[in-house]
């Protein structure tokens, strides 16, 4: 009897024990005898296209590479332990929610003289996005590419409706307007679909139009409670309870899913979710891009670049950063907008990118280049960014007043950044 | 000729004990570089505040703990544990239970239907997570074609966490009734055989003799699944996006620990939730050992 009960005792403290133990994570080994380098992305869609660039060089270069893809929800995770464990990829993708703390904890290879030996124009770069990856005067990744946001519709339901497409005189009270008009809930037909978690193609393009703001590093204040903000977050909120579809039913169908089944009549769509539509069949045929509405004359695209970042304790310093001087450089940068990768960063080489899809015509992306904001961000971008999901759930819900949300996140954001 | 004897007595005992600890000591080593110094690693991070990437701790006292019982995050996530134990462990062992005694007794196909039942208990948690999403889902999904309503399983707050549950249950049911098997197989036969000539129909049987000597089975499993049912986290990971309204009502601390820990990179914090879940849990199993003196027997 003694001994069963031992038994379910200590069974019953390992299992106990076993909930506090961390995530494992898998070390890799290291060929000693070639240069291989390890890639570190999040996005499959972008796979394919990297592919055929980086072999190109691979091969001119005799070197061996392998890239790993893990999915944006768990790449940063990852990233974290492999930092931790000093087992970082040799190049891998920076954002600009992360890049702040990367650069501090001088996990990147620091770039500047690298950088001036291989007399690499950076003038070619946009600024804000160089920006990103920079700390203390030191370059820390070069950018990689340049997303905007554009209008998607569906011509078959403006048709239906007999409505006409949107266009350049479009503000967003005229976009409220159409959303609504768009909407039959009846037959599970939405005008707008925008999630609280959707903010770089989502409000914060209104935000800036409106001429708001979320986020102030010099001040360290959150722009959550500017008037501005509040009225442009109020569109938004609006339409959340008249043009689109409930909470529950976002999470249970997302809005890809609406869009090509013909249940959703405009969205908006960073450049980057494009390639995700190429394959479909209804969104070849009915969907469309249009540039974005204005707010009064102003209209804003939000804007951001991933970069190329080496890990700064690599076994191939020179290789890791000759590879993402290549990605960066003009040809290759041509060459990942011609195979519709994505548009890029470097001056004058994202026109191919419009043509890029047989089926859509993106020009209204490039357009959006005109007036761009750089998606806001500080050292703790992921804390706040997902306080803000949570609590604006209650004001897309109508549970609470836009403004009274927006004046919590406000709040609490401020605390957040006080702490940096 | 004894001082020999004993000799070599001593000598084999020696040897007996050398060769136990040689096989004990991987799973030692293992539990303690796994499980025991995390744990104590944990608990001593939740009185810190963690700096980026773990270069640099401050000391910050309660602090944390202050936090998480100000954040009604962290305190319905705890409600939401326990909610989901009181559904999952019952129901799951009662029915494993049953499961048990049905398969324990001589029917056709035994063995196939005892991989069957224990079949989602080797599926990958992410294959299971997909497949009922899609049972789930309020337009599309099979369940609701089947019974003809729209019900939004796992996004009304009220029923998500019941969803989740179900999930639950059918995941572990076949690891309880494997367990529970092993139990019953010890129940020796003359006992069930008397109770037939004394006319005791299946439901008497179940209670009078087969629930009471399956009992210290019974209670092991019963403890272990509490433990597992208040640590659940990958069902509610894999099923519930961030937008779901219902995510409130169902984030289990593990969920927030995940969230806070890794993704917001609050380290201390998230040790500080988990902390709490490990008082929690270990308050509820000390209560069951005392308990089970007046329900566990004992041959």
């Amino acid at each position: 009897m003694k001994k069963v009960y031992r038994r379910v005792l200590s069974m019953a403290l390992a299992v106990a024990v076993s909930g506090l133990c961390g995530l494992g994570f898998t070390g890799r080994s290291v060929q000693a005898n070639s240069v291989k380098l390890n890639i570190g992305i999040w996005d499959s869609n972008q796979e394919p296209g990297l592919r055929k660039i980086i072999d190109k060089y691979a091969s001119e270069k005799g070197i061996d590479y392998e890239i790993s893809i893990v999915d944006w929800n768990n790449y940063w995770t990852k990233m974290e332990s492999a930092a931790a464990g000093g087992q970082l990829p040799d190049v891998f993708w920076m954002h600009s929610n992360e890049s702040q703390r990367y650069m501090a904890a001088g996990l990147l290879l620091p770039m500047n003289q690298r950088i001036e030996e291989k007399g690499i124009d950076l003038s070619k770069y946009p600024g804000d996005i160089l920006k990103l990856y920079e700390y203390e005067g030191e370059q820390y990744a070069l950018p990689k590419d340049i997303d905007t946001i554009a209008l998607a519709y569906n011509k078959k339901l403006f048709d239906e409706k007999g409505i006409a497409y949107p266009d350049e005189t479009w503000d967003y009270a005229k976009f409220e307007e159409v959303a609504n008009a768009l909407t039959d809930k009846e037959k599970g037909i939405y005008g707008f679909f925008s999630a609280p978690s959707n903010n770089q193609a989502g409000y914060y393009n209104a935000i800036y139009s409106a001429g708001g703001f979320v986020c102030d590093r010099e001040t360290k204040k959150s722009g959550f409670d500017d008037p501005k903000t509040v009225e442009a977050m109020d569109v938004f909120v609006r339409l959340a309870q008249t043009a689109m579809p409930s909470l529950a039913e976002m999470a249970e169908t997302g809005d890809q899913n609406l869009m090509t089944s013909g249940h959703l009549a405009m969205c908006f769509h960073g450049s980057w979710v494009v390639p995700a539509f190429k394959d479909n069949e209804y969104a070849r045929e009915n969907l469309a891009y249009a540039v974005l509405p204005k707010w009064g004359d102003k209209r804003v695209s939000i804007f951001n670049g991933l970069g190329w970042s080496v890990f700064a304790k690599t076994e191939h310093p020179d290789e890791a950063f000759d590879l993402v001087a290549y990605l960066t450089g003009k040809e290759a940068q041509i060459e990942q907008a011609k195979l519709g990768v994505t548009m890029s960063a470097y001056e004058g080489t994202s026109d191919d990118w419009a043509s890029s899809s047989e089926y859509f015509d993106l020009t209204p992306f490039l357009k959006m280049r005109e007036d761009m904001e750089i998606r806001p961000y500080s050292k703790n971008t992921v804390r706040w960014e997902n306080r803000s999901f949570e609590l604006l759930q209650d004001a897309w819900s109508g549970e609470r007043s836009t403004e009274e949300v927006c004046k919590q996140i406000a709040e609490e954001m401020n605390s957040i950044l006080a702490e940096e | 000729m004894t001082h020999a004897r004993s000799g070599l007595a001593g000598q084999q005992r020696r040897a007996q004990f050398l060769w136990g600890w040689a096989l004990v000591l991987p799973t030692v080593a293992g539990l303690i570089i796994l499980n025991i110094w995390p744990m104590i690693r944990t608990i001593f991070e939740s009185f810190y505040k963690a700096g980026d990437f773990g270069l640099s701790q401050t000391f910050v006292g309660l602090k944390n703990y202050q936090m998480a019982f100000q954040d009604p995050r962290v305190l319905k996530s705890l409600r939401n544990a326990l909610l989901y134990m009181l559904m999952e462990v019952p129901v799951s062992i009662f029915l494993a239970l049953l499961l048990a005694v049905f398969l324990n007794s001589k029917i056709r196909g035994r063995s196939f239907y005892r991989t069957l039942f224990f079949l989602p208990m080797v599926t990958a948690p992410a294959v299971v997570a997909m497949i009922w999403n899609w049972l789930y889902n309020a337009n599309y999904g099979l369940i609701n074609h089947i019974i003809g309503h729209r019900i939004y399983w796992i996004s009304d707050p009220k029923l998500a966490l019941m969803s989740i549950a179900i999930v639950g249950v059918w995941s572990i049911l076949g690891y309880n009734m494997v367990i529970l098997l092993s139990g019953l197989q010890e129940i020796p036969k003359d006992f069930y055989e008397a109770a037939d000539i004394d006319g005791a129909g299946f439901w008497r049987q179940l209670f009078q003799i087969t629930i009471p000597l399956v009992s210290p089975t019974l209670f092991f499993v019963l403890v272990t699944r509490v433990i597992g049912a208040l640590q659940v986290f990958d069902v509610i990971y894999m099923i519930m996006t961030r937008d779901n309204p219902a995510l409130e009502s169902v984030q289990s601390p593990i969920y927030l620990f995940y969230r806070f820990a890794f993704e917001e990179k609050q380290r201390g914090y998230g040790a500080t939730v988990v902390v709490m879940l490990l008082v929690i849990t270990i308050l509820i199993t000390i209560a069951q050992q005392l308990l089970q003196k007046r329900w566990v027997i004992y041959e």
